[in-house]
């Protein structure tokens, strides 16, 4: 679904990426994990097209389209979903407002009809009720005064409505107390499907209690340091990041 | 910069030629004063960023070839009259009908042309006495004590400049006795391919326990200029809530000024500005504690495009003895292009102890963070810049008291961020 060759990206001169290769197939879980600094959120933010990153060589192909060549908003039409580590807060632009424009955008560009207003709000209010989220925060500007955990729950909504392909999440976890991360995790689960690949940014080990990855990935100095299943994350757990970042130059 | 300077010889000729009615002494009383005092000019701390020379060289050729009324057209007035929900008295190039102001039968309230109803006109600073001068007729409207309108009075101001230069001169006086309830939409449109400069006065009573809901729309061709000089007088107990929304015109200024003489007395009021390439377009407030407990609130906000200029100046004095004043002034500008200007200047002059004032201001551009946001959920960039724009105009919105006229407000805007921002990509 994903295949990423020697990708290189900087942000204001300085090189971060610096030639990841990765792949990500339908129906996996992928975790990338990796200290502060090794181009983990940097590498979501090239997939979702920020402009800040530039990309100075090596491919990004989703299903087999240049992903590069796409702006941001084609790609998320084309199904790739990011969860931002700090969702930002748009006042007076409704929480439902944005929900349903951003899927009824999706699903234009699949050639459906705008989803029907009952529709919509029962959708919903279900996956609302699956994050043990208050239905009020629906009416209110997007992340407009959210806790840390509401925004998170918030950004898991988002994904679980738009039902994308490939979803990237930034760091969800970050923040969030055990009853909020579970919430989220459940969430997230609840999405896993043969069709869909999933990718966590993650810090810590702890989300992976709760969401099993097939894959997981070390980032150090902008490339994957080492690769392996659910154990890599253990072991990292353990041993600490010094010791992948020793095994990487050694 | 060159100090307008009004064509006093034209002026007197013009002021003399108009009716021996009631009128009249006010009118040789403003043009003495005119006189005596000239047009404002940009030396003055008020009139810094706005030039009224484009308007006087307007006024001046229009009194120097006689000072010629066309008929608006009245077909933009029909359009208006038919979308919004309102009991309209419309003013057609400064022209009040005096049949249609007296087949306006409204339970509680009583509308009289100015001619037939006062001797003596309220001085309303200069450019009050520039519009006393040529006045050819006004409106009175009271309001007795205790009644609660159904629906909004409209003034329509409607203005046409067909192949000469215009000026209308516009003067309403409100009186809302006691303890009543009123809606007020003042709306402001114009059309024709020639210059136009038109200049209103709208001085307001509002008695005691009474609540006023304003609603002033400017909506102005884009070639027209404008000054609108306003007062309001607040009662004990009264309530004002005022909202302004400045769409049109080239070079237009509005002078708000706010008296809280009572106890009790209380204004909120707030303001939006949507301008474009070559407008001008000038909020002065002037509030006045003038007693304590009294409290004003007010928020402006613009979005500005290509080489426009906006100003806000808001002033609130709290008078000696305004002990308990409360008092808050915000202005927030968006400015979606590299040329286009904005002066915001807050002020408050304080003569007591027991006060609670604040303010602030805030000049920005569209939050780069966001748009990438709401890109990532499939939208196009031009439709986050859509969505963020109207979500920063929808705040004053939401403040406007008149809640019949949201839909409206709500369209217009959106449909005039739509025009701003193609000027912008283009």
């Amino acid at each position: 679904m994903l295949e990423i060759k020697d990708l290189k990206a900087s942000i204001g001169g300085t090189e971060i990426l610096r030639g990841l290769s990765l792949r990500v197939d339908a129906g996996e879980v992928h975790a990338i994990m990796g200290p502060n600094g090794s181009g983990k959120s940097t590498l979501a933010q090239v997939i979702a097209g920020h402009s800040d990153y530039e990309v100075t060589g090596g491919t990004v192909a989703f299903r087999g389209k240049n992903l590069l060549e796409l702006e941001p908003e084609e790609r998320a039409r084309e199904g790739i979903f990011l969860g931002f580590q700090y969702p930002v807060e748009i006042p007076g632009v409704n929480n439902a407002y944005l929900l349903k424009a951003a899927v009824n955008a999706k699903r234009k560009h699949q050639g459906l009809d705008e989803i029907d207003a009952f529709e919509f709000l029962k959708l919903a209010r279900e996956k609302m009720a699956l994050l043990g989220m208050d239905p009020k925060l629906l009416n209110r500007g997007v992340n407009e005064g959210f806790s840390g955990g509401e925004k998170k729950r918030n950004e898991v909504l988002q994904m679980a409505m738009l039902e994308p392909s490939l979803a990237i999440l930034d760091e969800t976890d970050s923040g969030l107390d055990i009853d909020a991360l579970r919430a989220v995790a459940e969430g997230v689960n609840s999405l896993r499907a043969p069709d869909r690949a999933i990718v966590l940014v993650t810090h810590y080990q702890r989300l992976l209690d709760y969401i099993e990855p097939d894959h997981v990935h070390v980032l150090s100095e902008g490339r994957i340091a080492r690769s392996g299943d659910k154990s890599l994350a253990l072991e990292l757990e353990e041993k600490g990041y010094d010791w992948v970042r020793e095994a990487a130059n050694g | 910069m060159k100090l307008p300077t009004l064509s006093m010889d034209a002026l007197k000729k013009v002021v003399a030629a108009l009716p021996e009615d009631n009128l009249a002494a006010s009118r040789r009383a403003a043009l003495d004063q005119l006189r005596q005092d000239g047009m404002p000019g940009s030396r003055e701390e008020d009139w810094k960023y706005t030039d009224l020379s484009g308007a006087v060289a307007i006024a001046n050729r229009w009194l120097e070839a006689g000072a010629e009324m066309s008929s608006a057209g009245v077909a933009v007035a029909d359009d208006i009259v038919r979308t919004i929900d309102a009991d309209w008295i419309v003013i057609d190039n400064g022209h009040v009908d005096a049949q249609a102001v007296d087949e306006t039968v409204i339970a509680g309230v009583e509308i009289k042309c100015l001619s037939g109803s006062v001797e003596q006109l309220t001085p309303s600073g200069r450019l009050g006495d520039l519009n006393a001068a040529l006045l050819r007729d006004g409106l009175r409207i009271s309001i007795a004590a205790s009644t609660e309108l159904a629906r909004p009075i409209g003034i329509l101001i409607v203005d046409h400049a067909d192949s000469a230069a215009t000026v209308s001169q516009i003067r309403v006086d409100i009186d809302v006795a006691e303890n009543c309830t009123a809606g007020f939409i003042e709306y402001h449109t114009s059309s024709g391919d020639a210059e136009l400069y038109s200049n209103s006065v709208i001085n307001l009573t509002l008695g005691d326990g009474s609540r006023a809901d304003y609603v002033r729309i400017q909506d102005r061709d884009r070639v027209h200029e404008q000054t609108g000089y306003q007062s309001v007088t607040v009662g004990r107990d009264a309530k004002l809530r005022h909202c302004a929304f400045d769409f049109g015109g080239r070079m237009v200024r509005n002078d708000l000024v706010i008296d809280l003489a009572n106890p009790g007395s209380n204004a909120e009021f707030a303001g939006l500005y949507l301008i474009g390439d070559g407008q001008h377009i000038d909020n002065h407030t002037r509030t006045d504690h003038r007693t304590g407990p009294t409290e004003s609130r007010q928020e402006y906000r613009g979005i500005l495009t290509g080489k426009a200029r906006g100003v806000w100046n808001g002033k609130a004095i709290v008078h000696e003895g305004a002990d308990g004043t409360d008092a808050e002034q915000a202005n927030h500008n968006l400015v979606l292009s590299k040329n286009a200007e904005i002066d915001a200047k807050p002020e408050l002059e304080i003569y007591t102890d027991d006060v609670k004032c604040s303010h602030g201001t805030t000049v920005g551009q569209l939050d780069e963070t966001a748009l990438f946001y709401l890109r990532t959920r499939g939208l196009s960039r031009h439709e986050a810049k859509q969505v963020l724009t109207r979500a920063f105009a929808q705040t004053i919105v939401g403040k406007s008291p008149i809640s019949s006229l949201h839909d409206f407000l709500t369209d217009r805007i959106a449909g005039r961020l739509d025009q701003l921002m193609q000027e912008t990509d283009a």
